[in-house]
């Protein structure tokens, strides 16, 4: 497979599934910590 | 320095956490465009080509306007009018009525496309989908009868039930079962399609990305607009369910999740279409998902069909493809669906109505308006032109209300306010307060200026889409409401 394809493929999904991901990580942590803190 | 002040928050619903804000905002964003319009519109513009810019615009167009509308939506308790009249300040509420309107007007002939969801879903389910191989002449046949008419009347009356049901028990209770179970689909029929011989062809022209044509400034200005259509930001929606989100709740991480989930759900359909078409295409797979078709149903309503019953020997394995494909695209429908016809709603609340005969009213008008677009295709096409552009002006008006109230203090007083998780830098001032307002000017003088090259009699405004309907039905309606700014205002802060 083209390398230029492997490099677009890696950026789109790298920064779209991976910023879900991240974001969703920071998510379930912060709610964790709301949690753990007693809050509803 | 003041927030702008909100109503009072008495009996006012909340959604009962964070994760259901977030399913039930993802249902807003996650419509037909994503599964029928990105793939095509990716297919027209070079592939990886167009994902390149695709991405660049979801950071500065989309997450700073989802942002803008939380945050709004939010601190203000009000639907679009009492909102941008709170923020931007009274003179401006006509505004507000504006971005009212072109959700509204969506709504109208967006009902007639979850009805044709519904209809072809029911088709596929009865197997009578693969009794003909004509299937423009069966789209044809259903398009130019009385049914649409029918399922679009199913359509707004599901959708309008759940409404009544309220914040909690309605609009959190369906999202919650419909989102994921869109999701589940999405993921079988991916899995399916990329695993079918040669889908890697699809995959591969997916993400192939041309150099000469990522130059091409169309191909950024279709990515924009696709960032501004599919994502559902800066249409008054997402603000409209922040009003029901809770004081303590986060505002720029779930809105960060909604417009990095919309545009991975996007790309799961994209690489599920490109898969099947290129598999199992005999045809120039191309042009086949390039094709437009008759309001842009081409791909979905035309072709699929046709491939479904090329995906193997078994017509029940066939038949449950296609029908969990077109229940995804309902469910797709439905949930965006259900935020248009709560904007309307809340716009009649803010007005003093008591949700009960707000939806009843909403509910006739979305039915009888809805009507013309059930029946013909040239006036659904018009509306969906005039008031698709209208939707960006919509989003410069957001943009405009936040600039009219100071972007500093709107980021550290209310994005960065009680309940922030994570607090957003000084970026966000140049994104919504510059480059925001320039991509929406690009924008909408790019689209009314094409509508002039492919229509010679570009200002008559009895044409379905050119820049003489545009500027009659807008102008009508901004004339209206600067006219009565005064009432509106009064009548919605009044309450």
């Amino acid at each position: 497979m083209n390398i230029t394809i492997i490099i677009t493929a890696a950026f789109v999904l790298g920064l779209v599934w991976g910023g879900l991901v991240f974001f969703l990580i920071r998510a379930l942590k912060y709610e964790k910590k709301k949690l753990m803190n007693g809050e509803e | 320095m003041k927030q702008p002040e909100g109503k009072p928050e008495g009996k006012q619903e909340f959604f009962s956490s964070r994760w259901a804000l977030i399913i039930a905002t993802i249902g807003i964003a996650v419509g037909t465009g994503n599964i029928w319009r990105f793939s095509r519109v990716v297919a027209q513009n070079g592939g990886g080509s167009f994902l390149i810019p695709w991405v660049i615009f979801l950071l500065i167009w989309s997450v700073p306007l989802i942002i803008a509308e939380f945050a709004i939506g939010k601190s203000t308790r009000y639907g679009p009018v009492g909102a941008i009249s709170k923020t931007a300040g009274n003179k401006f509420g006509w505004m507000g009525a504006f971005v009212v309107l072109v959700s509204t007007a969506i709504m109208f002939y967006y009902s007639v496309v979850t009805g044709w969801c519904l209809r072809y879903f029911f088709s596929a389910v009865s197997g009578g989908l693969f009794d003909t191989q004509q299937h423009f002449e069966y789209w044809q046949s259903f398009s130019s009868g009385y049914l649409p008419l029918l399922f679009h009347f199913i359509s707004i009356a599901l959708v309008s039930i759940v409404i009544y049901r309220g914040v909690t028990q309605g609009i959190e209770k369906v999202t919650r079962l419909l989102v994921p179970s869109l999701l589940i689909i999405l993921l079988i029929l991916f899995v399916r399609a990329i695993t079918l011989p040669d889908a890697i062809e699809g995959i591969k022209y997916f993400f192939t990305p041309k150099l000469e044509i990522i130059l091409d400034y169309k191909v950024w200005l279709n990515a924009l607009t696709q960032n501004a259509w599919d994502t559902g930001a800066g249409w008054g929606l997402i603000l409209t369910y922040a009003t029901y989100m809770r004081q303590k709740e986060d505002i720029s991480l779930n809105a960060a999740l909604i417009g990095f989930g919309n545009n991975s759900v996007s790309i799961i359909a994209g690489i599920t279409i490109f898969s099947t078409v290129f598999a199992l295409s005999s045809v120039d797979a191309m042009q086949q998902i390039s094709q437009s078709g008759p309001a842009n149903t081409g791909l979905t309503f035309i072709y699929l069909p046709l491939l479904f019953a090329k995906l193997s020997t078994s017509s029940l394995v066939n038949g449950f493809f296609a029908s969990i494909f077109f229940l995804a695209l309902f469910f797709a429908a439905t949930t965006s669906l259900l935020s248009m016809v709560e904007l309307s709603t809340r716009t009649l609340i803010d007005f003093g109505l008591k949700r009960r005969k707000a939806i009843i009213i909403v509910a006739a008008a979305g039915f009888v308006f809805g009507i013309p677009s059930a029946l013909n295709m040239n006036f659904f096409s018009n509306q969906d032109w005039v008031w698709g552009v209208g939707l960006i002006l919509s989003g410069a008006f957001i943009s405009f209300s936040i600039i009219k109230f100071g972007v500093n203090k709107f980021r550290t007083e209310i994005i960065n306010g009680y309940g922030s998780d994570v607090k957003i830098g000084k970026w966000y001032n140049y994104v919504i307060g510059v480059l925001v307002p320039i991509q929406a000017v690009f924008l909408i003088s790019w689209w009314l200026i094409s509508s002039i090259s492919w229509d010679p009699e570009w200002w008559n405004p009895f044409h379905a889409e050119n820049l003489g309907t545009c500027l009659l039905q807008w102008g009508i309606a901004i004339f209206v409401f600067i006219l009565l700014n005064k009432k509106i205002v009064d009548n919605t802060l009044r309450n």
